[in-house]
């Protein structure tokens, strides 16, 4: 059972056809290419593309349905009573839950392809096993044979209707444009498949969470009992003090990263040499390759005991995964980010302008003030929303350097958790995926894809309306 | 235009040293881009109250030469000036001289109409605000009306001087500009080709105001069209390959050029 071998094969029949294609298009315009309507290697690729396409075609649609279609018959085909293990209760069949039929059938394939099953199994399911691999192999069997007539088909009819006046090129085009449409819609598909995950264990979560709770609820503690005697952590799923942690940083990075990044940006394209120039913006665009890890490790072993001990020697109590640090180093990650977008608007905005302004006797400080900052406005609102949104779903630096605690403060020296923290926290490990504390990263997570997808859409629209304005 | 040329008759001298009513005197004017010469030592002395006007083919050095006189080519990079330039006697490339006061006195108008994204009332009193010349809304109503009124355009915009100066016209647009440079109150306005992104009608608009402007202001104008050399300019001055030319009365350039080139270019023979 190789599919790999088998779909080498196909991709060698195809280039065979495709060789057997192009010599007969040359044959049938006697050597003479410019009496052919398209030149030999379309005809060449429109034999490929028949004899590979349909048999890949038949090939997927035969490996999505075979698997449902051979369980139903291994299960068609049990006896009324069965066994599961060895010692095991007799199971009416017919009346066999989700969860047992799936452990069956995981039985069953592990059997069948010769890995050690979970528990000494019965001799029903040893005949199932066996019946299983019958059926298995017998499907491979037919899916080689009628991939092949479909390639062979494919050839044939491809290759016989090579002439000169075939339109084979204009036929290859649209088998093209196809793929690309394809590949196109590939990335759409994969945003919504994400959307629609999110959707269900967000429903999920909410039939055993009210919204009103999650959305209104001031008291976050995800920590719920496993067993009915444990003491303590009930669970509560108010998520506001962890949007509100995220708000925090978000602001204190915004602090950090708009004022400073948009200082560089007027610097880099209004006063610096074009040496400077174009030594600084490659350095800074370094800053942007700066794996977030790194930030993560240097917010939390460097900066962070930095401001409490800062903070300490005057006074301040300050925590040791404080807001600050976390907020400001996010804020250093984002300066790239702001500085690159608002250099690029702010040199779009025409010389004209800096003329006429110039030409009137404005110093340069006013020029920029009067004229530059607000024809690049909306370009730089949008890189500054851009820079928010990333802000906001960044999660290895809160990871390492914020806090767990969810605090409802808006104190930057007090730890305080984010969106982004606890959805790592809730997930990573051994999750079960019928508590809340597992689920609620789901709901988390889809509040924080709203958020960023508005902004987004937002930054966008101003972006792109900015443009138009110049081009 | 014949008419024209016929009424100032031809005196061919060229002006003496630094009489009283010369408003640019200058001499030996070399201007470098990096290592490209583009003005190879130009005397020229621009009068009072006239409309000098600076003609020749592309690449001859005229525009150059005109953004020398407010030292608008130190926002080119590589830009280099040498000689002396003299406004009512005083060097202007002294490094003591403000060159924000310098371009207050010397307006320009450029070849594109270039209005800020601003409204119609902020373009006109973005200047006087920055020069700190008006105090209060009411000396800016002012302003801006007076600017608006000199430049032909207050009755076309009078009702929606709230609105974005981007939204006019070409023509418009561009005596917004001008309207835009007289709020500062210069004495001399410097006007790259500033017709030739405008059709017929905007064209003869600006020039009529080019002339009604020249009772109070010196203006050079540098221009493509030699018709419009010849309706609008007292003085011409014929630019080619970075050296001047000729220099003199219009009509007299115009009827009685002494230079072969002049006469060449003028006649459409090349350029």
């Amino acid at each position: 059972m190789n599919y790999s071998i088998l779909l080498l094969t196909l991709v060698a029949l195809s280039i065979v056809g495709y060789y057997m294609g192009r010599n007969r298009a040359r044959v049938t315009a006697d050597g003479r290419i410019d009496r052919l309507h398209s030149l030999p290697s379309y005809y060449g690729t429109n034999v490929a593309i028949w004899v590979g396409l349909p048999a890949f075609i038949l090939f997927a649609g035969w490996a999505a349905l075979q698997a449902p279609i051979i369980e139903g018959l291994v299960f068609g085909s049990l006896p009324d009573q069965i066994r599961m293990t060895v010692n095991g209760d007799l199971l009416a069949t017919a009346k066999m839950t989700a969860a047992q039929k799936t452990l069956f059938l995981n039985n069953v394939q592990n059997i069948a392809t010769g890995d050690i099953a979970s528990q000494a199994v019965s001799d029903d399911v040893r005949r199932a096993a066996a019946h299983y691999a019958r059926l298995r192999g017998l499907s491979f069997m037919m899916m080689i044979g009628a991939m092949l007539i479909a390639a062979a088909i494919g050839a044939f009819f491809a290759y016989r209707a090579i002439n000169p006046t075939m339109r084979a090129r204009n036929t290859v085009e649209r088998v093209v444009s196809g793929v690309m449409l394809v590949c196109s819609t590939l990335a759409v598909m994969t945003t919504v498949g994400i959307v629609l995950s999110l959707l269900f264990e967000s429903f999920d979560f909410f039939t055993k969470v009210s919204p009103i709770e999650f959305l209104f609820g001031t008291d976050w503690s995800p920590q719920t009992a496993i067993r009915a005697d444990q003491v303590g952590s009930s669970g509560a799923f108010g998520a506001i003090p962890v949007f509100a942690g995220t708000l925090l940083i978000t602001v204190i990075a915004m602090i950090v990263a708009v004022p400073v990044g948009l200082y560089a940006a007027v610097y880099l394209s209004e006063y610096a040499r074009p040496k400077v120039r174009s030594t600084v913006k490659p350095v800074m665009e370094i800053l942007a390759g700066v794996p977030t890890v790194v930030y993560g490790f240097f917010a939390a072993l460097t900066v962070a005991p930095f401001v409490r001990d800062a903070g300490n020697s005057i006074g301040l109590d300050v925590a040791s995964e404080s807001a600050l640090a976390a907020g400001v180093v996010m804020g250093v990650m984002i300066i790239p980010f702001v500085s690159s977008l608002s250099d690029d608007v702010i040199n779009a905005v025409p010389q004209s302008m800096r003329d006429g302004s110039y030409g009137l006797g404005a110093t340069r400080s006013e020029t920029i003030r009067e004229v530059i900052l607000p024809a690049a406005l909306p370009g730089i609102v949008g890189a500054v929303l851009l820079a928010v949104s990333r802000a906001i779903g960044e999660t290895m630096i809160v990871v390492m350097a914020a806090g767990l605690s969810a605090n409802l403060t808006a104190n930057p020296f007090e730890a305080v958790t984010t969106v982004t923290v606890q959805i790592v926290t809730n997930l990573t490990g051994d999750p079960e995926f019928d508590s809340p504390k597992t689920l609620s990263a789901f709901a988390l997570g889809l509040v924080l894809f709203v958020v960023t997808l508005c902004l987004n859409v937002v930054a966008l629209r101003v972006v792109q309306k900015y443009r138009e304005k110049y081009e | 235009m014949n008419e024209a040329i016929a009424a100032v008759g031809g005196t061919a001298e060229t002006a003496p040293q630094a009489p009283p009513g010369l408003k640019f005197v200058t001499r030996n004017v070399c201007v470098f881009y990096g290592e490209k010469q583009a003005l190879n030592g130009i005397d020229l002395d621009i009068t009072e109250c006239e409309v000098t006007a600076l003609i020749g083919p592309s690449g001859c050095g005229k525009s150059t030469y005109l953004r020398c006189l407010n030292r608008m080519n130190d926002t080119i990079d590589g830009a280099r000036v040498t000689g002396s330039l003299e406004l009512d006697g005083e060097d202007i490339y002294d490094p003591r001289l403000d060159v924000v006061q310098l371009r207050a006195r010397v307006g320009m108008v450029f070849q594109k109409p270039n209005p800020f994204p601003k409204s119609i009332y902020d373009n006109v009193a973005y200047g006087p605000r920055i020069h700190g010349l008006v105090t209060g809304k009411a000396e800016t109503d002012e302003i801006v009306h007076t600017s608006l009124a000199k430049a032909g355009l207050i009755d076309e915009v009078k009702d929606r001087l709230q609105e974005p100066g981007t939204g006019l016209s070409g023509g418009q647009q561009q005596r917004l500009c001008i309207a835009r440079a007289i709020a500062v109150s210069p004495e001399v306005i410097l006007m790259d080709e500033p017709c030739s992104a405008l059709d017929p009608i905007a064209t003869a608009r600006i020039e009529e105001l080019i002339d009604e402007l020249r009772e109070n202001y010196t203006i050079v104008i540098v221009t493509h069209s030699m018709q419009q050399a010849a309706r609008v300019s007292q003085k011409t001055a014929f630019f080619h390959l970075g050296d001047l030319i000729e220099y003199g009365e219009t009509a007299q350039i115009f009827t009685n050029p002494q230079d072969e080139k002049t006469q060449g270019y003028i006649t459409g023979r090349f350029g």
